[in-house]
């Protein structure tokens, strides 16, 4: 047989070096600064509401706080999604929705946990039947509150494009 | 083919722009939905279970997180039914206070599902509106209260805050704009062909099939049942007040959205009259108002507000068993609290308007296309936290 382009002891595995020589293109300066500027300002949230927060989260997209100025896009499939809110409370049985959604979304993907049952159980602390969401998902910025203003929810975005900005969001180093 | 051929099953949800917090588990022949089970339980929260573990005055926040976008009116529930168990009632001037915050919820809470049902169908237009014309409602009600949405505002024995300066003209303002708002959404979104065809005779309640499943709220007066809890158990300054009980004929999913506008244009009307006629008086019931010693209560004078006496906080109810029953915006809220004399309450359940409206889903979305889910669920204004507790 003769060599193709993948396999081939002689020539090296092209595809393989190409994809590596593109990932260390895209990591050098110039061109990570560009990318990370693009994530930055096109984070569209999936739809996945947990809990009651998501009353507050349509408030933040609805037009007095209209957080689409920042990129921030709520979309209906993880597929075309690259930012998930939890929404509140996560229950035991929304968990196992949330892994399903977040593992759908294509990388780099980022979590913002919103309310305090998100942080820590909040008003439902001690409840038998909810999951902290810092337990099973990478959980970039956290929103306080119960539940917390739409406003709090633009500034949690835009932290997250400072973060993103700089280099230190966790879904950019996956 | 097989009969089992033709049935695939179709999970909608948790994760679908008209799903919720909730699964549909539907049954398609083609483009016919044969029948739909839903799937609840994701936001079971154990809110019943929880509040034997904290004071009665701390329940309050507790039962506001599941409804969430109608919050005061399952507060005013919970408290009526706290204030049987303790025997006492609040002054008038509370009382009319309580009737006013529940009425802005109202308002506020059907915007709420009127622009939930616009995005369901896809008019985004009705969305942005809805939602922009609800945030006027939550601004005066965060003058009021200062919050948002949950605002604690009733506590047993009256309420938090009075009146603020200033608040009867812009509430004048604010129910003025919305009675000129109510002809644009039939413009643009009541009387679209498009709205029309998606929505007329689609999803039909029937008078006796309503009554027999027990429906509850606006779904079952647009079926022509003229229940409401306002005016078969009056509670608060309800007596008082001169409206109509909104109802329907048709039952089908565009009668169920243009009742929950009717009674918009009720609560305008309501609120309009609790401001003419809202009497002078405390707002906090006597018994604890001699608690608070005097120079608090120059404080309270000077700001409007009371300080919470010290005797609530550690309520301890008589033993016994209260039950209470409020209109709340998506139906008839039923709060049961059984004290054994701790501070903390042996039982307390909560029956919410969606839990009984849940049953709808199976009964309705059957021998439908896959485009009336959407549809008929944004008709019936359900809330999967409501629900689930």
């Amino acid at each position: 047989m003769v060599c193709g382009i993948s396999g081939s002891m002689w020539l090296g595995d092209l595809e393989r070096t190409a994809r590596k020589a593109a990932r260390w293109l895209v990591e050098r300066t110039p061109i990570r600064s560009l990318r990370d500027w693009g994530i930055a300002f096109s984070l569209w949230p999936v739809h996945f509401t947990t809990a009651c927060c998501g009353a507050e989260f349509a408030a933040a997209s609805a037009p007095r706080f209209d957080a689409e100025r920042f990129g921030f896009l709520p979309f209906v499939a993880p597929r075309q999604c690259n930012l998930m809110l939890i929404e509140g409370t996560l229950t035991k049985k929304m968990a196992d929705a949330a892994i399903w959604v977040y593992e759908q979304m294509p990388e780099p993907k980022f979590v913002i946990a919103m309310g305090a049952c998100a942080i820590d159980g909040g008003i439902f602390w001690n409840s038998y039947n909810i999951v902290r969401p810092k337990d099973i998902l990478p959980v970039e910025v956290f929103i306080p509150g119960c539940p917390p203003r739409p406003e709090a929810v633009a500034r949690a975005v835009i932290k997250l494009q400072k973060r993103i900005r700089r280099g230190e969001a966790i879904g950019l180093k996956v | 083919m097989s009969e089992e051929e033709h049935v695939l099953e179709l999970l909608i949800g948790p994760q679908h722009p008209a799903s919720g917090h909730m699964r549909l588990v539907a049954k398609v022949d083609g483009d016919v939905v044969v029948s739909l089970r839903p799937d609840i339980g994701y936001v079971h929260r154990t809110v019943e279970k929880l509040a034997e573990t904290k004071n009665y005055i701390q329940i309050i926040p507790l039962i506001e997180r599941p409804p969430l976008a109608d919050t005061a009116n399952h507060n005013l529930g919970y408290v009526l039914a706290l204030e049987r168990l303790l025997g006492i009632e609040a002054p008038p001037r509370a009382q009319w206070l309580r009737t006013l915050l529940a009425e802005m919820t109202r308002i506020h809470s059907h915007f709420y599902g009127l622009g939930i049902h616009g995005i369901m169908l896809g008019s985004s237009t009705a969305f942005m509106w809805a939602f922009w014309d609800r945030e006027i409602m939550i601004e005066l009600a965060q003058r009021l209260t200062g919050a948002r949405l949950t605002y604690s505002y009733m506590i047993p024995g009256g309420v938090r805050r009075d009146l603020p300066p200033g608040f009867e003209d812009e509430m004048d303002k604010a129910l003025r704009y919305l009675e000129r708002r109510i002809p644009d959404y039939h413009k643009i979104f009541f009387d679209n062909p498009v709205t029309r065809a998606r929505l007329e005779g689609v999803g039909v309640l029937r008078r006796e099939d309503a009554i027999r499943l027990g429906i509850v709220g606006p779904n079952l007066r647009a079926s022509g049942v003229p229940y409401d809890v306002r005016k078969v158990d009056p509670y608060c300054a309800y007596p008082e007040l001169d409206f109509n009980v909104v109802t329907r004929e048709e039952g089908d999913s565009l009668a169920r959205m243009m009742v929950r506008v009717g009674e918009i244009r009720e609560s305008i009307n309501m609120i309009r009259q609790i401001l003419k006629k809202m009497p002078d008086g405390p707002i906090l019931e006597e018994r604890y108002l001699k608690m608070i010693p005097p120079k608090w209560k120059e404080w309270m004078a000077q700001h409007r507000r009371i300080k919470l006496p010290a005797a609530l906080i550690s309520l301890r109810p008589p033993k016994g068993e209260a039950v209470a029953r409020v209109e709340a915006a998506r139906g008839e809220a039923v709060y049961y609290i059984v004290s054994d004399g701790s501070p903390k309450p042996y039982r307390f359940r909560v029956v919410s308007p969606s839990i009984r409206n849940v049953v709808l889903f199976e009964h309705l979305i059957r021998n439908c296309r896959v485009a009336d889910i959407p549809a008929i669920y944004g008709s019936l204004d359900y809330f999967p936290p409501e629900a689930d507790r």
